[in-house]
């Protein structure tokens, strides 16, 4: 098995969809969400409070005929609002729910083999 | 790769949650001790009234405790939005009931959040609520021997008035002998 680390100049990719990458930059400890190819950056916190919003997205009220299917969410940070449809809230929720994982495994691997030897 | 998850998240979101819905509760809390003083206030009940306004100070340094707590591990506090309180009441026995009543709504509500705590591994909130544990100990007595007052001394207008004088007197000695 080999592992590769696939960086750029936003940063180390940490997980991808088919339609949205979110990478860290060890340099700026700032996230960078490419979004449908709309570039969005975020500090930790920032990113905590949006993916808290996507996670708190009703879906099952999305699926009601008698409201439109997009939500609207503001990122106040850089004053811009994204107006998600239902499979852009799942490719989200698919990103993030990547991206933690790996960034817990990532605070694994520190606590177990970097930190201990420290 | 740098660990920015541990360096900036020190809680997990699951315990932010909760401490989030805490606050909530405290201040929801101490607005509701607000208007029970409120209704002893208007009806003479000065020290009822003391008592409960005391409670409300109280519930409020509470809900800001939690509400550091959170800001101090950089997670983001949320100011909560309160709903209205119950301010009418048909007796003297039910303000204290409804206290006795909040205090133990209060007291599940954090033995959850250790709870969820132990089930996280999250020693550290644990550890910062244990105070808590402890204070809903003293506040569950206080609000007990009150309500108790209303068995022993009855609710006439003298046995109300020998509540008035010794309302303020009741307090945890932490269960020390003598």
């Amino acid at each position: 098995m080999t592992t590769e680390t696939v960086t750029s100049s936003l940063g180390v990719l940490i997980f991808s969809t088919d339609n949205t990458h979110l990478y860290q930059c060890d340099t700026t400890e700032q996230f960078t969400l490419v979004f449908f190819g709309q570039k969005v950056v975020f500090r930790f916190c920032e990113l905590i409070v949006f993916k808290s919003k996507i996670r708190k997205i009703d879906l099952f009220n999305l699926f009601n005929t008698d409201v439109p299917d997009i939500e609207l969410i503001h990122l106040p940070h850089c004053d811009r609002f994204f107006a998600l449809s239902t499979l852009q809230i799942l490719e989200l929720r698919e990103l993030f729910s990547g991206s933690f994982a790996m960034m817990e495994l990532n605070s694994i691997i520190q606590r177990r083999i970097v930190r201990k030897a420290l | 790769m740098k660990d920015i998850l541990r360096r900036h998240q020190v809680l997990s979101e699951e315990i932010t949650d909760i401490l989030n819905k805490q606050v909530k509760i405290e201040a929801q809390s101490s607005a509701s001790y607000l208007a029970l003083a409120a209704w002893c206030d208007v009806r003479g009940y000065d020290n009822c009234a003391a008592f409960f306004f005391k409670q409300s100070e109280e519930e409020r340094k509470h809900q800001m405790k939690i509400f550091r707590y959170l800001t101090d591990m950089e997670c983001n506090a949320i100011s909560p939005a309160v709903a209205e309180s119950q301010y009418e009441f048909g007796s003297l026995r039910e303000v204290f009931e409804k206290a006795l009543e909040m205090e133990i709504s209060v007291t599940d509500a954090i033995h959850d959040i250790v709870r969820a705590c132990r089930k996280a591994g999250d020693i550290a909130t644990e550890e910062f609520m244990r105070w808590f544990v402890q204070e809903q100990i003293e506040e569950e007595f206080v609000a007990r021997r009150t309500l108790e007052l209303f068995d022993v001394l009855g609710e006439d207008k003298i046995a109300l008035g020998m509540i008035e004088e010794r309302v303020l007197h009741v307090e945890y000695d932490g269960g020390e002998e003598g």
